[in-house]
């Protein structure tokens, strides 16, 4: 007798998510299988995308291997972002990093005014991030959804102590929306549900936090695929959203990617290639090696 | 479905200030407030109870049995508390609880054969708490064996699989899931036995205005497939209509939606609503987050 192999059909699909304006525009998301389930019934119109990283300040603490493919621009995040295109990348991930009041406690203004040159001077769309801080974001992320009217940033992390406020300017000047919460699945849903009742949720990406291998990579990896198999198999509205692994800042403050260039791009490299296989949609990673090295092992061009 | 109070708990502040300042007054209105709601038994919940031990347990039962004719779950891990309890009992009370651990075994399991009380057992063993059913029903086979060695008949024992917070992340609702199965079969594995839950321990993490809609919708769930009873708040006026079968409809809808019925919830009141969310959830149909009602 011959042997036929099963084929699954699934009925939920993850929303399509377009990030960009006009030609600096991306799709991610859309995808009606499980992660590189291409033997399945369905399909994946929109393979892995991937960005790297832009800081808005010099960094203080990247190994000198980190710093190395960016030491001339390493203090103009526009030089940087625009040098990141050369790099392959689908888009540039600015992180507002000086607006954090432990940081630098920089102004909400300034920082939106250099994600519009950001912005304005690359030919690929833009991911911000604030610094994380709850209460800061709300001004910061505000003021950049303001400046950068109409250019649909992707721009967060929009959490469950700000989501109302964030949200809401995220919505009016046209952006898409990053929701954050931390590492469990149940928070996860209740921030897309209440979310959703003030925003588009075909307009949500999912950022359910990305640990590094050996600091907790395990979880993210059973999340991300978890929330896959809850979207896509049983058809949970608000778990079918697109997912962003930020992983790059998470693997490169490990003491072992700190410690030599192989070594931490290897753990970065690790870190994405998991993370992928779990059923990311979009990588943020902060060395353009890593992300050689990714594309090559997945045989993208 | 019989309904053992679960009130006086130590965990509760005023419970634990009243036990350690002998005032019978917070002890017997409890006990009135919970034998007048319709309860079947008094859990008297004293925790690990370090010292005075027996005098405090004979105070606390005989306090309770002053205003109340109810028999009596007397619930603690300390044997000599046990032994102090079941022996003030004036009606056969239910030892709550031995389990598959040696320690329960040697010392608890035998207790129950000597004042001749009902016993649950839950599924524990020295193992730890087995995580699904199959292992579920292995341990309580063993235990449940044991204790009939000691002369413990099936109908004396009322098994507890032990409920786990449905709002933990990832594993709350395969227990829920479960829990559900394991007490369908276990009629069938160890004919005559009874069993129990401890309710409220399901919606533990759950918002405290959302907690009694898990409760009730659980207990419905649980009691179609065989649930004998339940350690429960008999304060909870809803619950016990529901565990006395006088809320048909929402008991309906509950089954279909155990069924994977499809539903028109727009033809459904909210309240009706938020049962057939409630049971989905439960079910592991979708997934559990707290805004489970709103979405």
């Amino acid at each position: 007798m011959d042997y036929k192999a099963p084929v699954e059909a699934y009925t939920g699909v993850v929303r399509e998510v377009t990030i960009g304006k006009g030609n600096k525009s991306l799709k991610i998301g859309g995808e009606n299988i499980l992660p590189l389930h291409f033997f399945d019934q369905g399909s994946n119109p929109n393979p892995v995308k991937f960005a790297l990283e832009v800081l808005d300040m010099k960094p203080e603490d990247w190994p000198e291997h980190a710093v190395e493919p960016f030491k001339d621009v390493i203090s103009d995040p526009v030089a940087w972002a625009k040098k990141c295109q050369g790099f392959g990348v689908d888009a540039v991930s600015l992180f507002l990093m000086s607006t954090d009041p432990a940081v630098k406690n920089a102004p909400a203004d300034k920082a939106a005014e250099l994600a519009r040159k950001v912005a304005e001077a690359i030919n690929l769309p833009l991911i911000v991030y604030g610094s994380g801080d709850e209460k800061k974001d709300v001004e910061v992320l505000s003021k950049v959804a303001e400046v950068c009217d109409g250019m649909n940033l992707l721009i967060g992390p929009v959490l469950k102590e700000n989501y109302e406020a964030v949200g809401k300017a995220i919505l009016d000047h046209g952006h898409t929306a990053i929701a954050q919460s931390p590492l469990d699945i149940n928070l996860l849903k209740e921030l897309n549900v209440k979310l959703s009742k003030v925003f588009p949720p075909d307009r949500i990406v999912i950022d359910p936090l990305s640990s590094a291998l050996g600091y907790g990579m395990e979880y993210s990896f059973s999340l991300i695929e978890r929330v896959k198999q809850i979207g896509v198999i049983t058809k949970d509205s608000m778990t079918m959203m697109p997912i962003i692994a930020n992983l790059g800042g998470e693997c490169w403050k490990t003491k072992q990617a700190k410690e030599n260039k192989k070594q931490g791009l290897l753990w970065e490299g690790m870190t994405a290639l998991s993370l992928l296989l779990a059923g990311a949609n979009i990588l943020v990673l902060r060395h353009p090696e890593t992300l050689k090295l990714i594309k090559e092992t997945i045989g993208a061009r | 479905m019989v309904i053992i109070g679960e009130n006086i708990h130590v965990i509760a502040q005023a419970v634990s200030t009243a036990i350690r300042e002998r005032n019978a007054k917070v002890i017997q209105d409890l006990t009135k407030a919970q034998t007048e709601a319709g309860a079947d038994y008094i859990d008297l919940n004293v925790g690990p109870m370090k010292k005075d031990t027996e005098e405090t347990m004979q105070w606390l039962v005989s306090t309770v049995q002053g205003v109340t004719d109810l028999p009596l779950s007397i619930d603690t891990m300390n044997p000599v508390a046990m032994e102090a309890g079941l022996k003030a009992c004036r009606k056969r009370p239910l030892l709550n609880s031995a389990s598959g651990k040696s320690g329960s075994k040697e010392q608890m399991l035998p207790l129950a054969k000597r004042y001749n009380c009902d016993v649950v057992i839950s599924v524990m063993t020295d193992k730890g708490m087995p995580p699904d059913v199959d292992s579920k029903i292995e341990s309580i086979m063993d235990t449940v064996t044991h204790a009939n060695e000691l002369g413990i008949p099936n109908e004396d024992i009322w098994v507890d699989p032990i409920l786990l917070p449905v709002s933990t992340a990832g594993e709350g609702q395969r227990f829920a899931v479960a829990n559900l199965d394991f007490i369908k079969i276990l009629g069938d594995v160890l004919p005559g036995v009874k069993s129990t839950v401890g309710l409220s321990n399901t919606s533990n993490g759950v918002p405290d205005e959302l907690r009694p809609l898990i409760n009730r919708t659980y207990l419905v769930m649980l009691g179609r497939n065989g649930l004998y009873s339940a350690i429960a708040d008999p304060l909870d006026k809803e619950l016990m209509s529901l565990a006395r079968g006088e809320m048909p409809e929402i008991v309906g809808l509950i089954y279909k939606a155990m069924d994977g019925e499809d539903m028109n919830l727009s033809a459904l009141s909210q309240k009706q609503v938020e049962y057939v969310k409630t049971a989905r959830v439960l079910k592991a149909e979708t997934l559990y987050s707290n805004a489970w009602l709103e979405s």
